[in-house]
C-alpha cells in the first residue's frame, strides 16, 4: 500500500504542486521599488565616510545622516539612476565608500574568482567520480572471493545505516 | 613504536602528487601571506577632490544673522570656506589664525571672502562659540549637512578656496594657518590675474 | 602609593616567566623524550604542563585583582579600567582590550593542554600522543611569549593623569551581559581546536594515519565546534540587541574571522565519518584539520592587527607581524608535512557513486571550502587592491550577501537529501521511497509561506528546502526513536539531525528576516498614538537619565497600550560618543524592533524613532539552542556495531582511548 503512494505518479504531482507554488510566489509582485526602498538599496551600498566599513543605511553619525538626505533628494527629484547617485556620492568621498566591488578593473577579480571558484569545484567533482567509476568497474580476482565468503560466514547485519548510525 | 604503515599495491602505482598540491597551497597561502604582511592601517587621501577645476556645488543657505545666502551671488571675489563644528578640537584650535586671516583680508584690495559653515552642530553652540572668541565674518547654516555632502567633507576641519569664477581651486583637509592661507591666496590670484 | 600596589605587576610578570619557561621546557623535554626514548624524562614531563597552567591561572587572577582594586599602576588598567564602572563590567573588562584577551586565550589553552596531559599521563610513551603534547606546548610557548613581549599586560603605566586615562571599556562594552559570555565561550571555541590540530599533526610526524588519532580528539573537535558556534550566535544577538540597526551579522572582517574556522569546522564534522566508516577523504580531514586551526591564527591576525578596517577591532601594530608569523610558521609545517606523508594517507578504496552518503559528503566538503574562499577572499580582497593599485576600496554585505545565497541554497538541498543517502551507493527507487515524505513536507512549508503572503523566487526556494531538509531529519529521528527508544536521541547520527534543526530553523529566520523586514520613520508626539504594522505605538514620554558613567535620554513607547519599551541614546561621559540602544519586542511570528534616531532633542518632548517589524528573528535563537542540544546529544556514546567488514580505520573503543 505505502509502496504505491509512494510511486512515480506521486512524484509527478509533487513536482507540479512545488512548481505552480514558486511560480506563484515568484511572480507575486511587490510593485515597483517605492522610493523609500530605492533609499535603502542605495545607502546599503555605500559605507559612512568616517566608520570602519558600516554602511550609510545602518550608520548614525552625521555623516551618513546626510548622505541619506542627500540620496533621498535625488531620488525623489527622479531624473537620475540609481549607479549615477552612488556615483555622486564616490566621486565626492573616494572609493573607500563603495561596498559593493565594481565589475570593471581588478576590482571584477571578486566576483570572478568565486565563479572561477565554483566552476573548478564541480569540474573537479565530476572528474574525480568518472575517474572512480572507471576504476570501479574491475572483475573480483580469488583473493577477493576469499574474503566476501568468509565474511559471509558471519551473520552480518543489514548495511544500510537507516537508523541511529553513521 | 609506529605501527607499520600499510603500504597497498595501488598507492605504489599512484603518482606522488602531494608535494604537488601542497606546493601549489603554498605558494597561495604565501602570496596571502605578503599581502597582509603589507597592510597598513590606512589614512584615507584627502587632498584631493573631483571637484578642483570644476564650478562649485550650489550652495544656497542662510546665516546665522538671518540673511540668506547663495555662494553663486559671490562671482567676481575670491571666496573661502570653513567647515567648523564647536566640539572639534583641530577647528578651535584653528579659530584664531581665522580670526588674523579675515582681518588681514579686509585690509588689501581684492581680499577674500571668508564664510564658515556649521558641520554637524546646533546653530546656538557656534554662535555662541564666536561671540566667546571673536570673528565676525557670516556663519552659514547647513541644517542637513547638505553642503557638507555636496563638497564631500567627512571630517572637520576643512577649508576650500574658490576662485571669482566660481571654479574650486583649493582644498586643505587639515587645520590651517593664517600666513600660509594667506600665502597661498595671493599665488592663486597672481595665476588668476 | 604605587610602588606597593605594583605588586600585582611583579606576580603577574612572574607567573607569565613561569608559564613561558614550564612551555618551552616541556616541549623540548618532550620531543626530546620520545627521539631518544627517555623514559624517566617522560615521567616528569606531566608537571610542566601543571606550571603553564599554575602560571597562566595566576596571571589571570592578578589582573583580576588588579582590576577589582583599580590598581591604576599598571597600564592595561590605565586603558581598561575606571572608578565608576560597575562590578560586572569591570571583571569583563579583562578582555575588553589586547592584552588582556590574550591572557583569557592563554588561560583557556593552558587548561586544555594540562587536560590532555592528565588524559594521556600513562601513554606519553606512545609517540603519537607526545608530538601532539609537544605542538600543544609550542602553541602554548608561543601565546605566552606574546603576552610577555610585544604586548606585556602587567606593563607599569605612567603616572596616571585621570583626565585622560582611567576611562574604562569601551562604552559598547559596558551595555549588555552579553559580554560576560560572548567572548570566553567563543575563545573555548577558538582554542578547542588546537588539540584536534596537535593529534593530526602528531598523525603526519609518526606517520601513523589510520585510525587512532582521530578518535581520540572526535569529540574535542565537537564541543570546540558547538563552543564556537554559540559563541558567534551569542555576537549575532548582541548585535542585534546592541547596535541598533536591527541586523544580526554585517560581514565584518572580525565577524569573518570567526566564521571562517567555523566553515571549515563544519566540514571536518561531516567528513571525519566517512574516514571512520570508510577509511576515505584522510588527506582532507587532516587538511580541514590544519585549515581551521590556522584560519582562528589568522582571525586571531586579523582582529588584532588593525590591517582591516572594522568596528570590531582592537589592536596595536606590534603583534600583528607575530601573529602573521606564527600563522606562516603554522602553514609552512603542515604543508611540509602534508607533502612529505600525503600520498601515504591517500586512501586505496574510491566512491562508488556520487548518489551516496560519502559522495554527499565529499559534495559537503567542496561546498564548505569554495564558501570559506569566498568570505576570505571578499575579507582581504580590500588589503589585494590596495597592494597592487594603491588605492582603498570596501567589500561590503553586499557581496557576501549575493554569494552566500546561492550556496545556502545548496547546503540546504545537501541537507534535505543527504541523511537519507545509504553508503557506497543508492538505487533511485530507495530514494524515491524515502525522500517522499520529507519532500511533502517541503511542499507543505512552501504552501504555508506562500498562504500567508511571501513573495521572492529565493526565499521561497529557501522554504521549500528548509521544509524538505526538516523533514528529513525527523524522519531520521523518528525512526531512530521508534527502534532505539531514548537512545534514539544521541549518538552522533541523532544529535546531528537535532544540529541540523537547528540550522534549518536559522536558514528560514534569516530568509525571512533578510526578505520580509519593513521599517518606517516616525516623530512620535506624547499621547498621539501611531498605527504601523497591525500594532500601535504611543510615546508615553522622553526622559532624561544620569549615572555615574552617562547620560542619556529614553523614549518610553507603549505597544498597543500595553508594556511600554525604551529605546535610548546613552552619552558616556567619558568618551563623548553617542551610543543607541534599541529596544525590542520579541515575539513568535514578528519583533518589533524600535531605534532611537540620534537627532532627537535631550530638551525637547518629541522623539524620532524608527520601527523595524522583522519577522521570525526569535527563531534564529531558538535554532541556536537547538544546535547547542544537538550538540551535547552527539558528544553521547552512540551503539558500536563491530563486524568483520568493517573498514580497516574501525574506531578505537573511545573508553579505552583514554581521551
Amino acid at each position: 500500500m505505502t509502496r504505491s503512494v509512494k510511486s512515480w505518479p506521486s512524484w509527478v504531482l509533487l513536482v507540479f504542486v512545488v512548481g505552480g507554488l514558486l511560480a506563484v510566489g515568484a511572480a507575486r509582485d511587490s510593485g515597483p521599488r517605492t522610493p523609500k526602498e530605492r533609499v535603502e538599496d542605495i545607502s546599503r551600498r555605500l559605507a559612512c565616510p568616517i566608520c570602519d566599513g558600516e554602511s550609510v543605511f545602518e550608520s548614525r553619525n552625521a555623516d551618513s545622516q546626510a548622505i541619506r538626505i542627500e540620496i533621498a533628494r535625488q531620488v525623489d527629484a527622479g531624473t537620475v539612476s540609481d549607479d549615477q547617485i552612488i556615483n555622486f556620492i564616490e566621486q565626492r568621498f573616494g572609493s573607500r565608500v563603495l561596498l559593493v566591488p565594481k565589475a570593471t578593473g581588478i576590482d571584477a577579480l571578486v566576483w570572478a574568482l568565486p565563479v572561477a571558484a565554483l566552476v573548478c569545484a564541480v569540474v573537479g567533482l565530476g572528474v574525480a567520480f568518472r575517474r572512480w567509476k572507471a576504476a570501479a568497474d574491475t572483475i573480483p580476482d580469488d583473493a577477493d572471493r576469499e574474503l566476501v565468503a568468509a565474511a559471509l560466514a558471519h551473520e552480518i547485519p543489514d548495511d544500510d545505516p537507516e537508523v541511529g548510525e553513521t | 613504536m609506529s605501527e607499520p604503515v600499510t603500504v597497498s599495491p595501488e598507492s605504489r602505482r599512484r603518482p606522488r602528487i602531494a608535494p604537488f598540491i601542497s606546493l601549489a597551497v603554498a605558494a597561495v597561502v604565501a602570496a596571502l601571506f605578503v599581502v597582509l604582511a603589507g597592510g597598513k592601517a590606512d589614512k584615507p587621501d584627502v587632498t584631493s577632490s573631483f571637484l578642483y577645476g570644476k564650478p562649485a556645488p550650489v550652495v544656497v543657505s542662510a546665516t546665522l544673522d538671518g540673511d540668506t545666502f547663495d555662494l553663486s551671488r559671490r562671482k567676481g571675489s575670491w571666496v573661502v570656506l570653513n567647515f567648523f563644528q564647536s566640539s572639534c578640537l583641530p577647528c578651535k584650535a584653528e579659530h584664531p589664525e581665522l580670526v588674523s586671516f579675515a582681518a588681514q583680508q579686509a585690509g588689501i584690495v581684492d581680499g577674500a571672502e571668508l564664510y564658515s559653515i556649521v558641520f554637524d552642530d546646533s546653530d546656538e553652540a557656534v554662535s555662541q562659540w564666536f561671540a566667546e572668541q571673536g570673528g565676525s565674518w557670516p556663519i552659514v547654516k547647513d541644517d542637513d549637512g547638505q553642503i557638507a555632502t555636496n563638497f564631500g567633507v567627512a571630517q572637520v576641519p576643512e577649508t576650500w578656496i574658490i576662485d571669482p569664477s566660481g571654479i574650486v581651486v583649493s582644498r586643505y583637509a587639515t587645520t590651517i594657518t593664517a600666513a600660509a592661507l594667506a600665502n597661498d591666496l595671493q599665488l592663486l590670484r597672481q595665476a588668476y590675474g | 602609593m604605587f610602588a606597593a600596589t605594583s605588586l600585582n605587576g611583579l606576580v603577574g610578570h612572574a607567573a607569565l616567566v613561569v608559564g613561558l619557561a614550564a612551555s618551552v621546557f616541556g616541549a623540548l623535554g618532550l620531543a626530546i623524550a620520545t627521539i631518544t626514548s627517555d623514559r624517566r624524562l617522560l615521567r616528569s614531563i606531566g608537571n610542566y604542563a601543571w606550571l603553564a597552567l599554575g602560571g597562566a591561572v595566576i596571571a589571570v587572577v592578578v589582573m583580576e585583582r588588579a582590576l577589582i582594586t583599580r590598581d591604576f599602576s599598571l597600564a592595561y588598567i590605565q586603558q581598561v579600567g575606571a572608578r565608576e564602572t560597575p562590578v560586572l563590567y569591570n571583571v569583563t573588562a579583562l578582555w575588553s582590550a589586547l592584552e588582556g584577551s590574550v591572557l583569557l586565550w592563554l588561560l583557556i589553552l593552558a587548561i586544555y593542554t594540562a587536560v590532555i596531559m592528565r588524559r594521556n599521563r600513562h601513554r606519553l610513551d606512545d609517540p603519537l600522543v607526545a608530538w601532539a603534547l609537544v605542538v600543544m606546548f609550542v602553541v602554548t610557548a608561543f601565546f605566552f611569549l606574546l603576552s610577555f613581549g610585544p604586548i606585556d599586560a602587567f606593563k607599569a603605566g605612567p603616572i596616571p593623569n585621570f583626565n585622560r586615562c582611567c576611562l574604562g571599556p569601551n562604552p559598547l562594552l559596558q551595555n549588555h551581559i552579553l559580554v560576560l559570555f560572548h567572548p570566553p565561550i567563543l575563545y573555548l571555541g577558538f582554542v578547542g581546536f588546537t588539540v584536534p590540530f596537535a593529534f593530526a599533526i602528531a598523525a603526519l610526524i609518526t606517520g601513523r594515519v589510520g585510525e587512532g588519532w582521530l578518535m581520540a580528539t572526535r569529540r574535542w573537535a565537537l564541543y570546540a565546534w558547538g563552543f564556537l558556534t554559540v559563541g558567534i550566535l551569542l555576537g549575532g544577538w548582541w548585535s542585534y540587541e546592541v547596535l541598533g540597526w536591527g541586523g544580526v551579522w554585517g560581514w565584518d572582517p572580525v565577524e569573518n574571522a570567526s566564521f571562517l574556522p567555523w566553515l571549515t569546522g563544519t566540514a571536518y564534522l561531516h567528513s571525519v565519518l566517512v574516514q571512520e566508516r570508510r577509511g576515505m577523504l584522510r588527506v582532507w580531514n587532516i587538511s580541514l584539520l590544519v585549515a581551521t586551526f590556522s584560519l582562528t591564527i589568522l582571525g586571531t591576525f586579523i582582529t588584532r592587527s588593525g590591517v582591516l578596517q572594522s568596528v570590531h577591532a582592537f589592536s596595536n601594530g606590534t603583534i600583528g607581524p607575530y601573529l602573521l608569523g606564527f600563522f606562516g610558521v603554522i602553514v609552512a609545517v603542515s604543508l611540509a608535512l602534508i607533502g612529505w606523508r600525503g600520498d601515504r594517507l591517500r586512501s586505496p578504496g574510491a566512491i562508488d557513486s556520487p548518489v551516496s552518503r560519502e559522495g554527499a559528503f565529499l559534495a559537503n566538503n567542496v561546498i564548505f571550502t569554495v564558501f570559506a574562499f569566498i568570505v576570505l577572499l571578499g575579507t582581504v580582497f580590500p588589503l589585494i587592491v590596495e597592494a597592487l593599485q594603491d588605492r582603498q576600496i570596501a567589500v561590503g554585505p553586499p557581496f557576501f550577501d549575493r554569494l552566500s545565497m546561492p550556496i545556502g541554497i545548496t547546503l540546504l538541498f545537501l541537507m534535505a537529501v543527504a541523511p537519507v543517502l545509504p553508503w557506497r551507493k543508492a538505487s533511485t527507487e530507495l530514494l524515491r521511497d524515502r525522500l517522499f515524505w520529507p519532500a511533502w513536507c517541503g511542499a507543505g512549508a512552501l504552501a504555508i509561506s506562500v498562504a500567508v503572503g511571501a513573495d521572492g523566487l529565493a526565499p521561497l526556494l529557501a522554504f521549500f528546502l528548509a521544509g524538505f531538509a526538516g523533514g528529513a531529519a525527523m524522519r531520521q529521528l523518528v525512526l531512530a526513536l521508534r527502534r532505539q527508544g531514548w537512545r534514539g536521541l544521541v549518538g552522533r547520527a541523532n544529535g546531528g539531525m537535532v544540529v541540523h534543526l537547528g540550522v534549518i530553523l536559522i536558514a528560514v529566520a534569516l530568509a525571512a528576516s533578510n526578505s520580509y523586514t519593513r521599517v518606517a520613520e516616525f516623530t512620535l508626539q506624547p499621547g498621539v498614538p501611531v498605527s504601523y504594522g497591525g500594532h500601535t505605538f504611543e510615546l508615553v514620554e522622553l526622559q532624561q537619565f544620569t549615572d555615574a558613567r552617562s547620560t542619556g535620554v529614553k523614549a518610553l513607547i507603549s505597544i498597543d497600550g500595553g508594556q511600554t519599551y525604551a529605546p535610548a541614546i546613552t552619552t558616556f561621559t567619558n568618551f563623548g560618543t553617542k551610543i543607541p540602544t534599541p529596544s525590542v519586542r520579541n515575539g513568535l511570528l514578528n519583533d518589533l524592533y524600535l531605534t532611537l534616531e540620534p537627532s532627537v532633542r535631550f530638551d525637547g518632548t518629541e522623539a524620532p524613532v524608527k520601527i523595524f517589524i522583522k519577522p521570525l528573528v526569535i527563531w534564529m535563537w531558538i535554532g541556536g539552542m537547538m544546535m547547542a542540544l544537538g550538540t551535547v546529544l552527539a558528544g553521547f556514546p552512540g551503539r558500536r556495531r563491530r563486524s568483520p567488514t568493517d573498514p580497516v580505520s574501525a574506531p578505537i573503543d573511545l573508553e579505552t582511548a583514554g581521551v
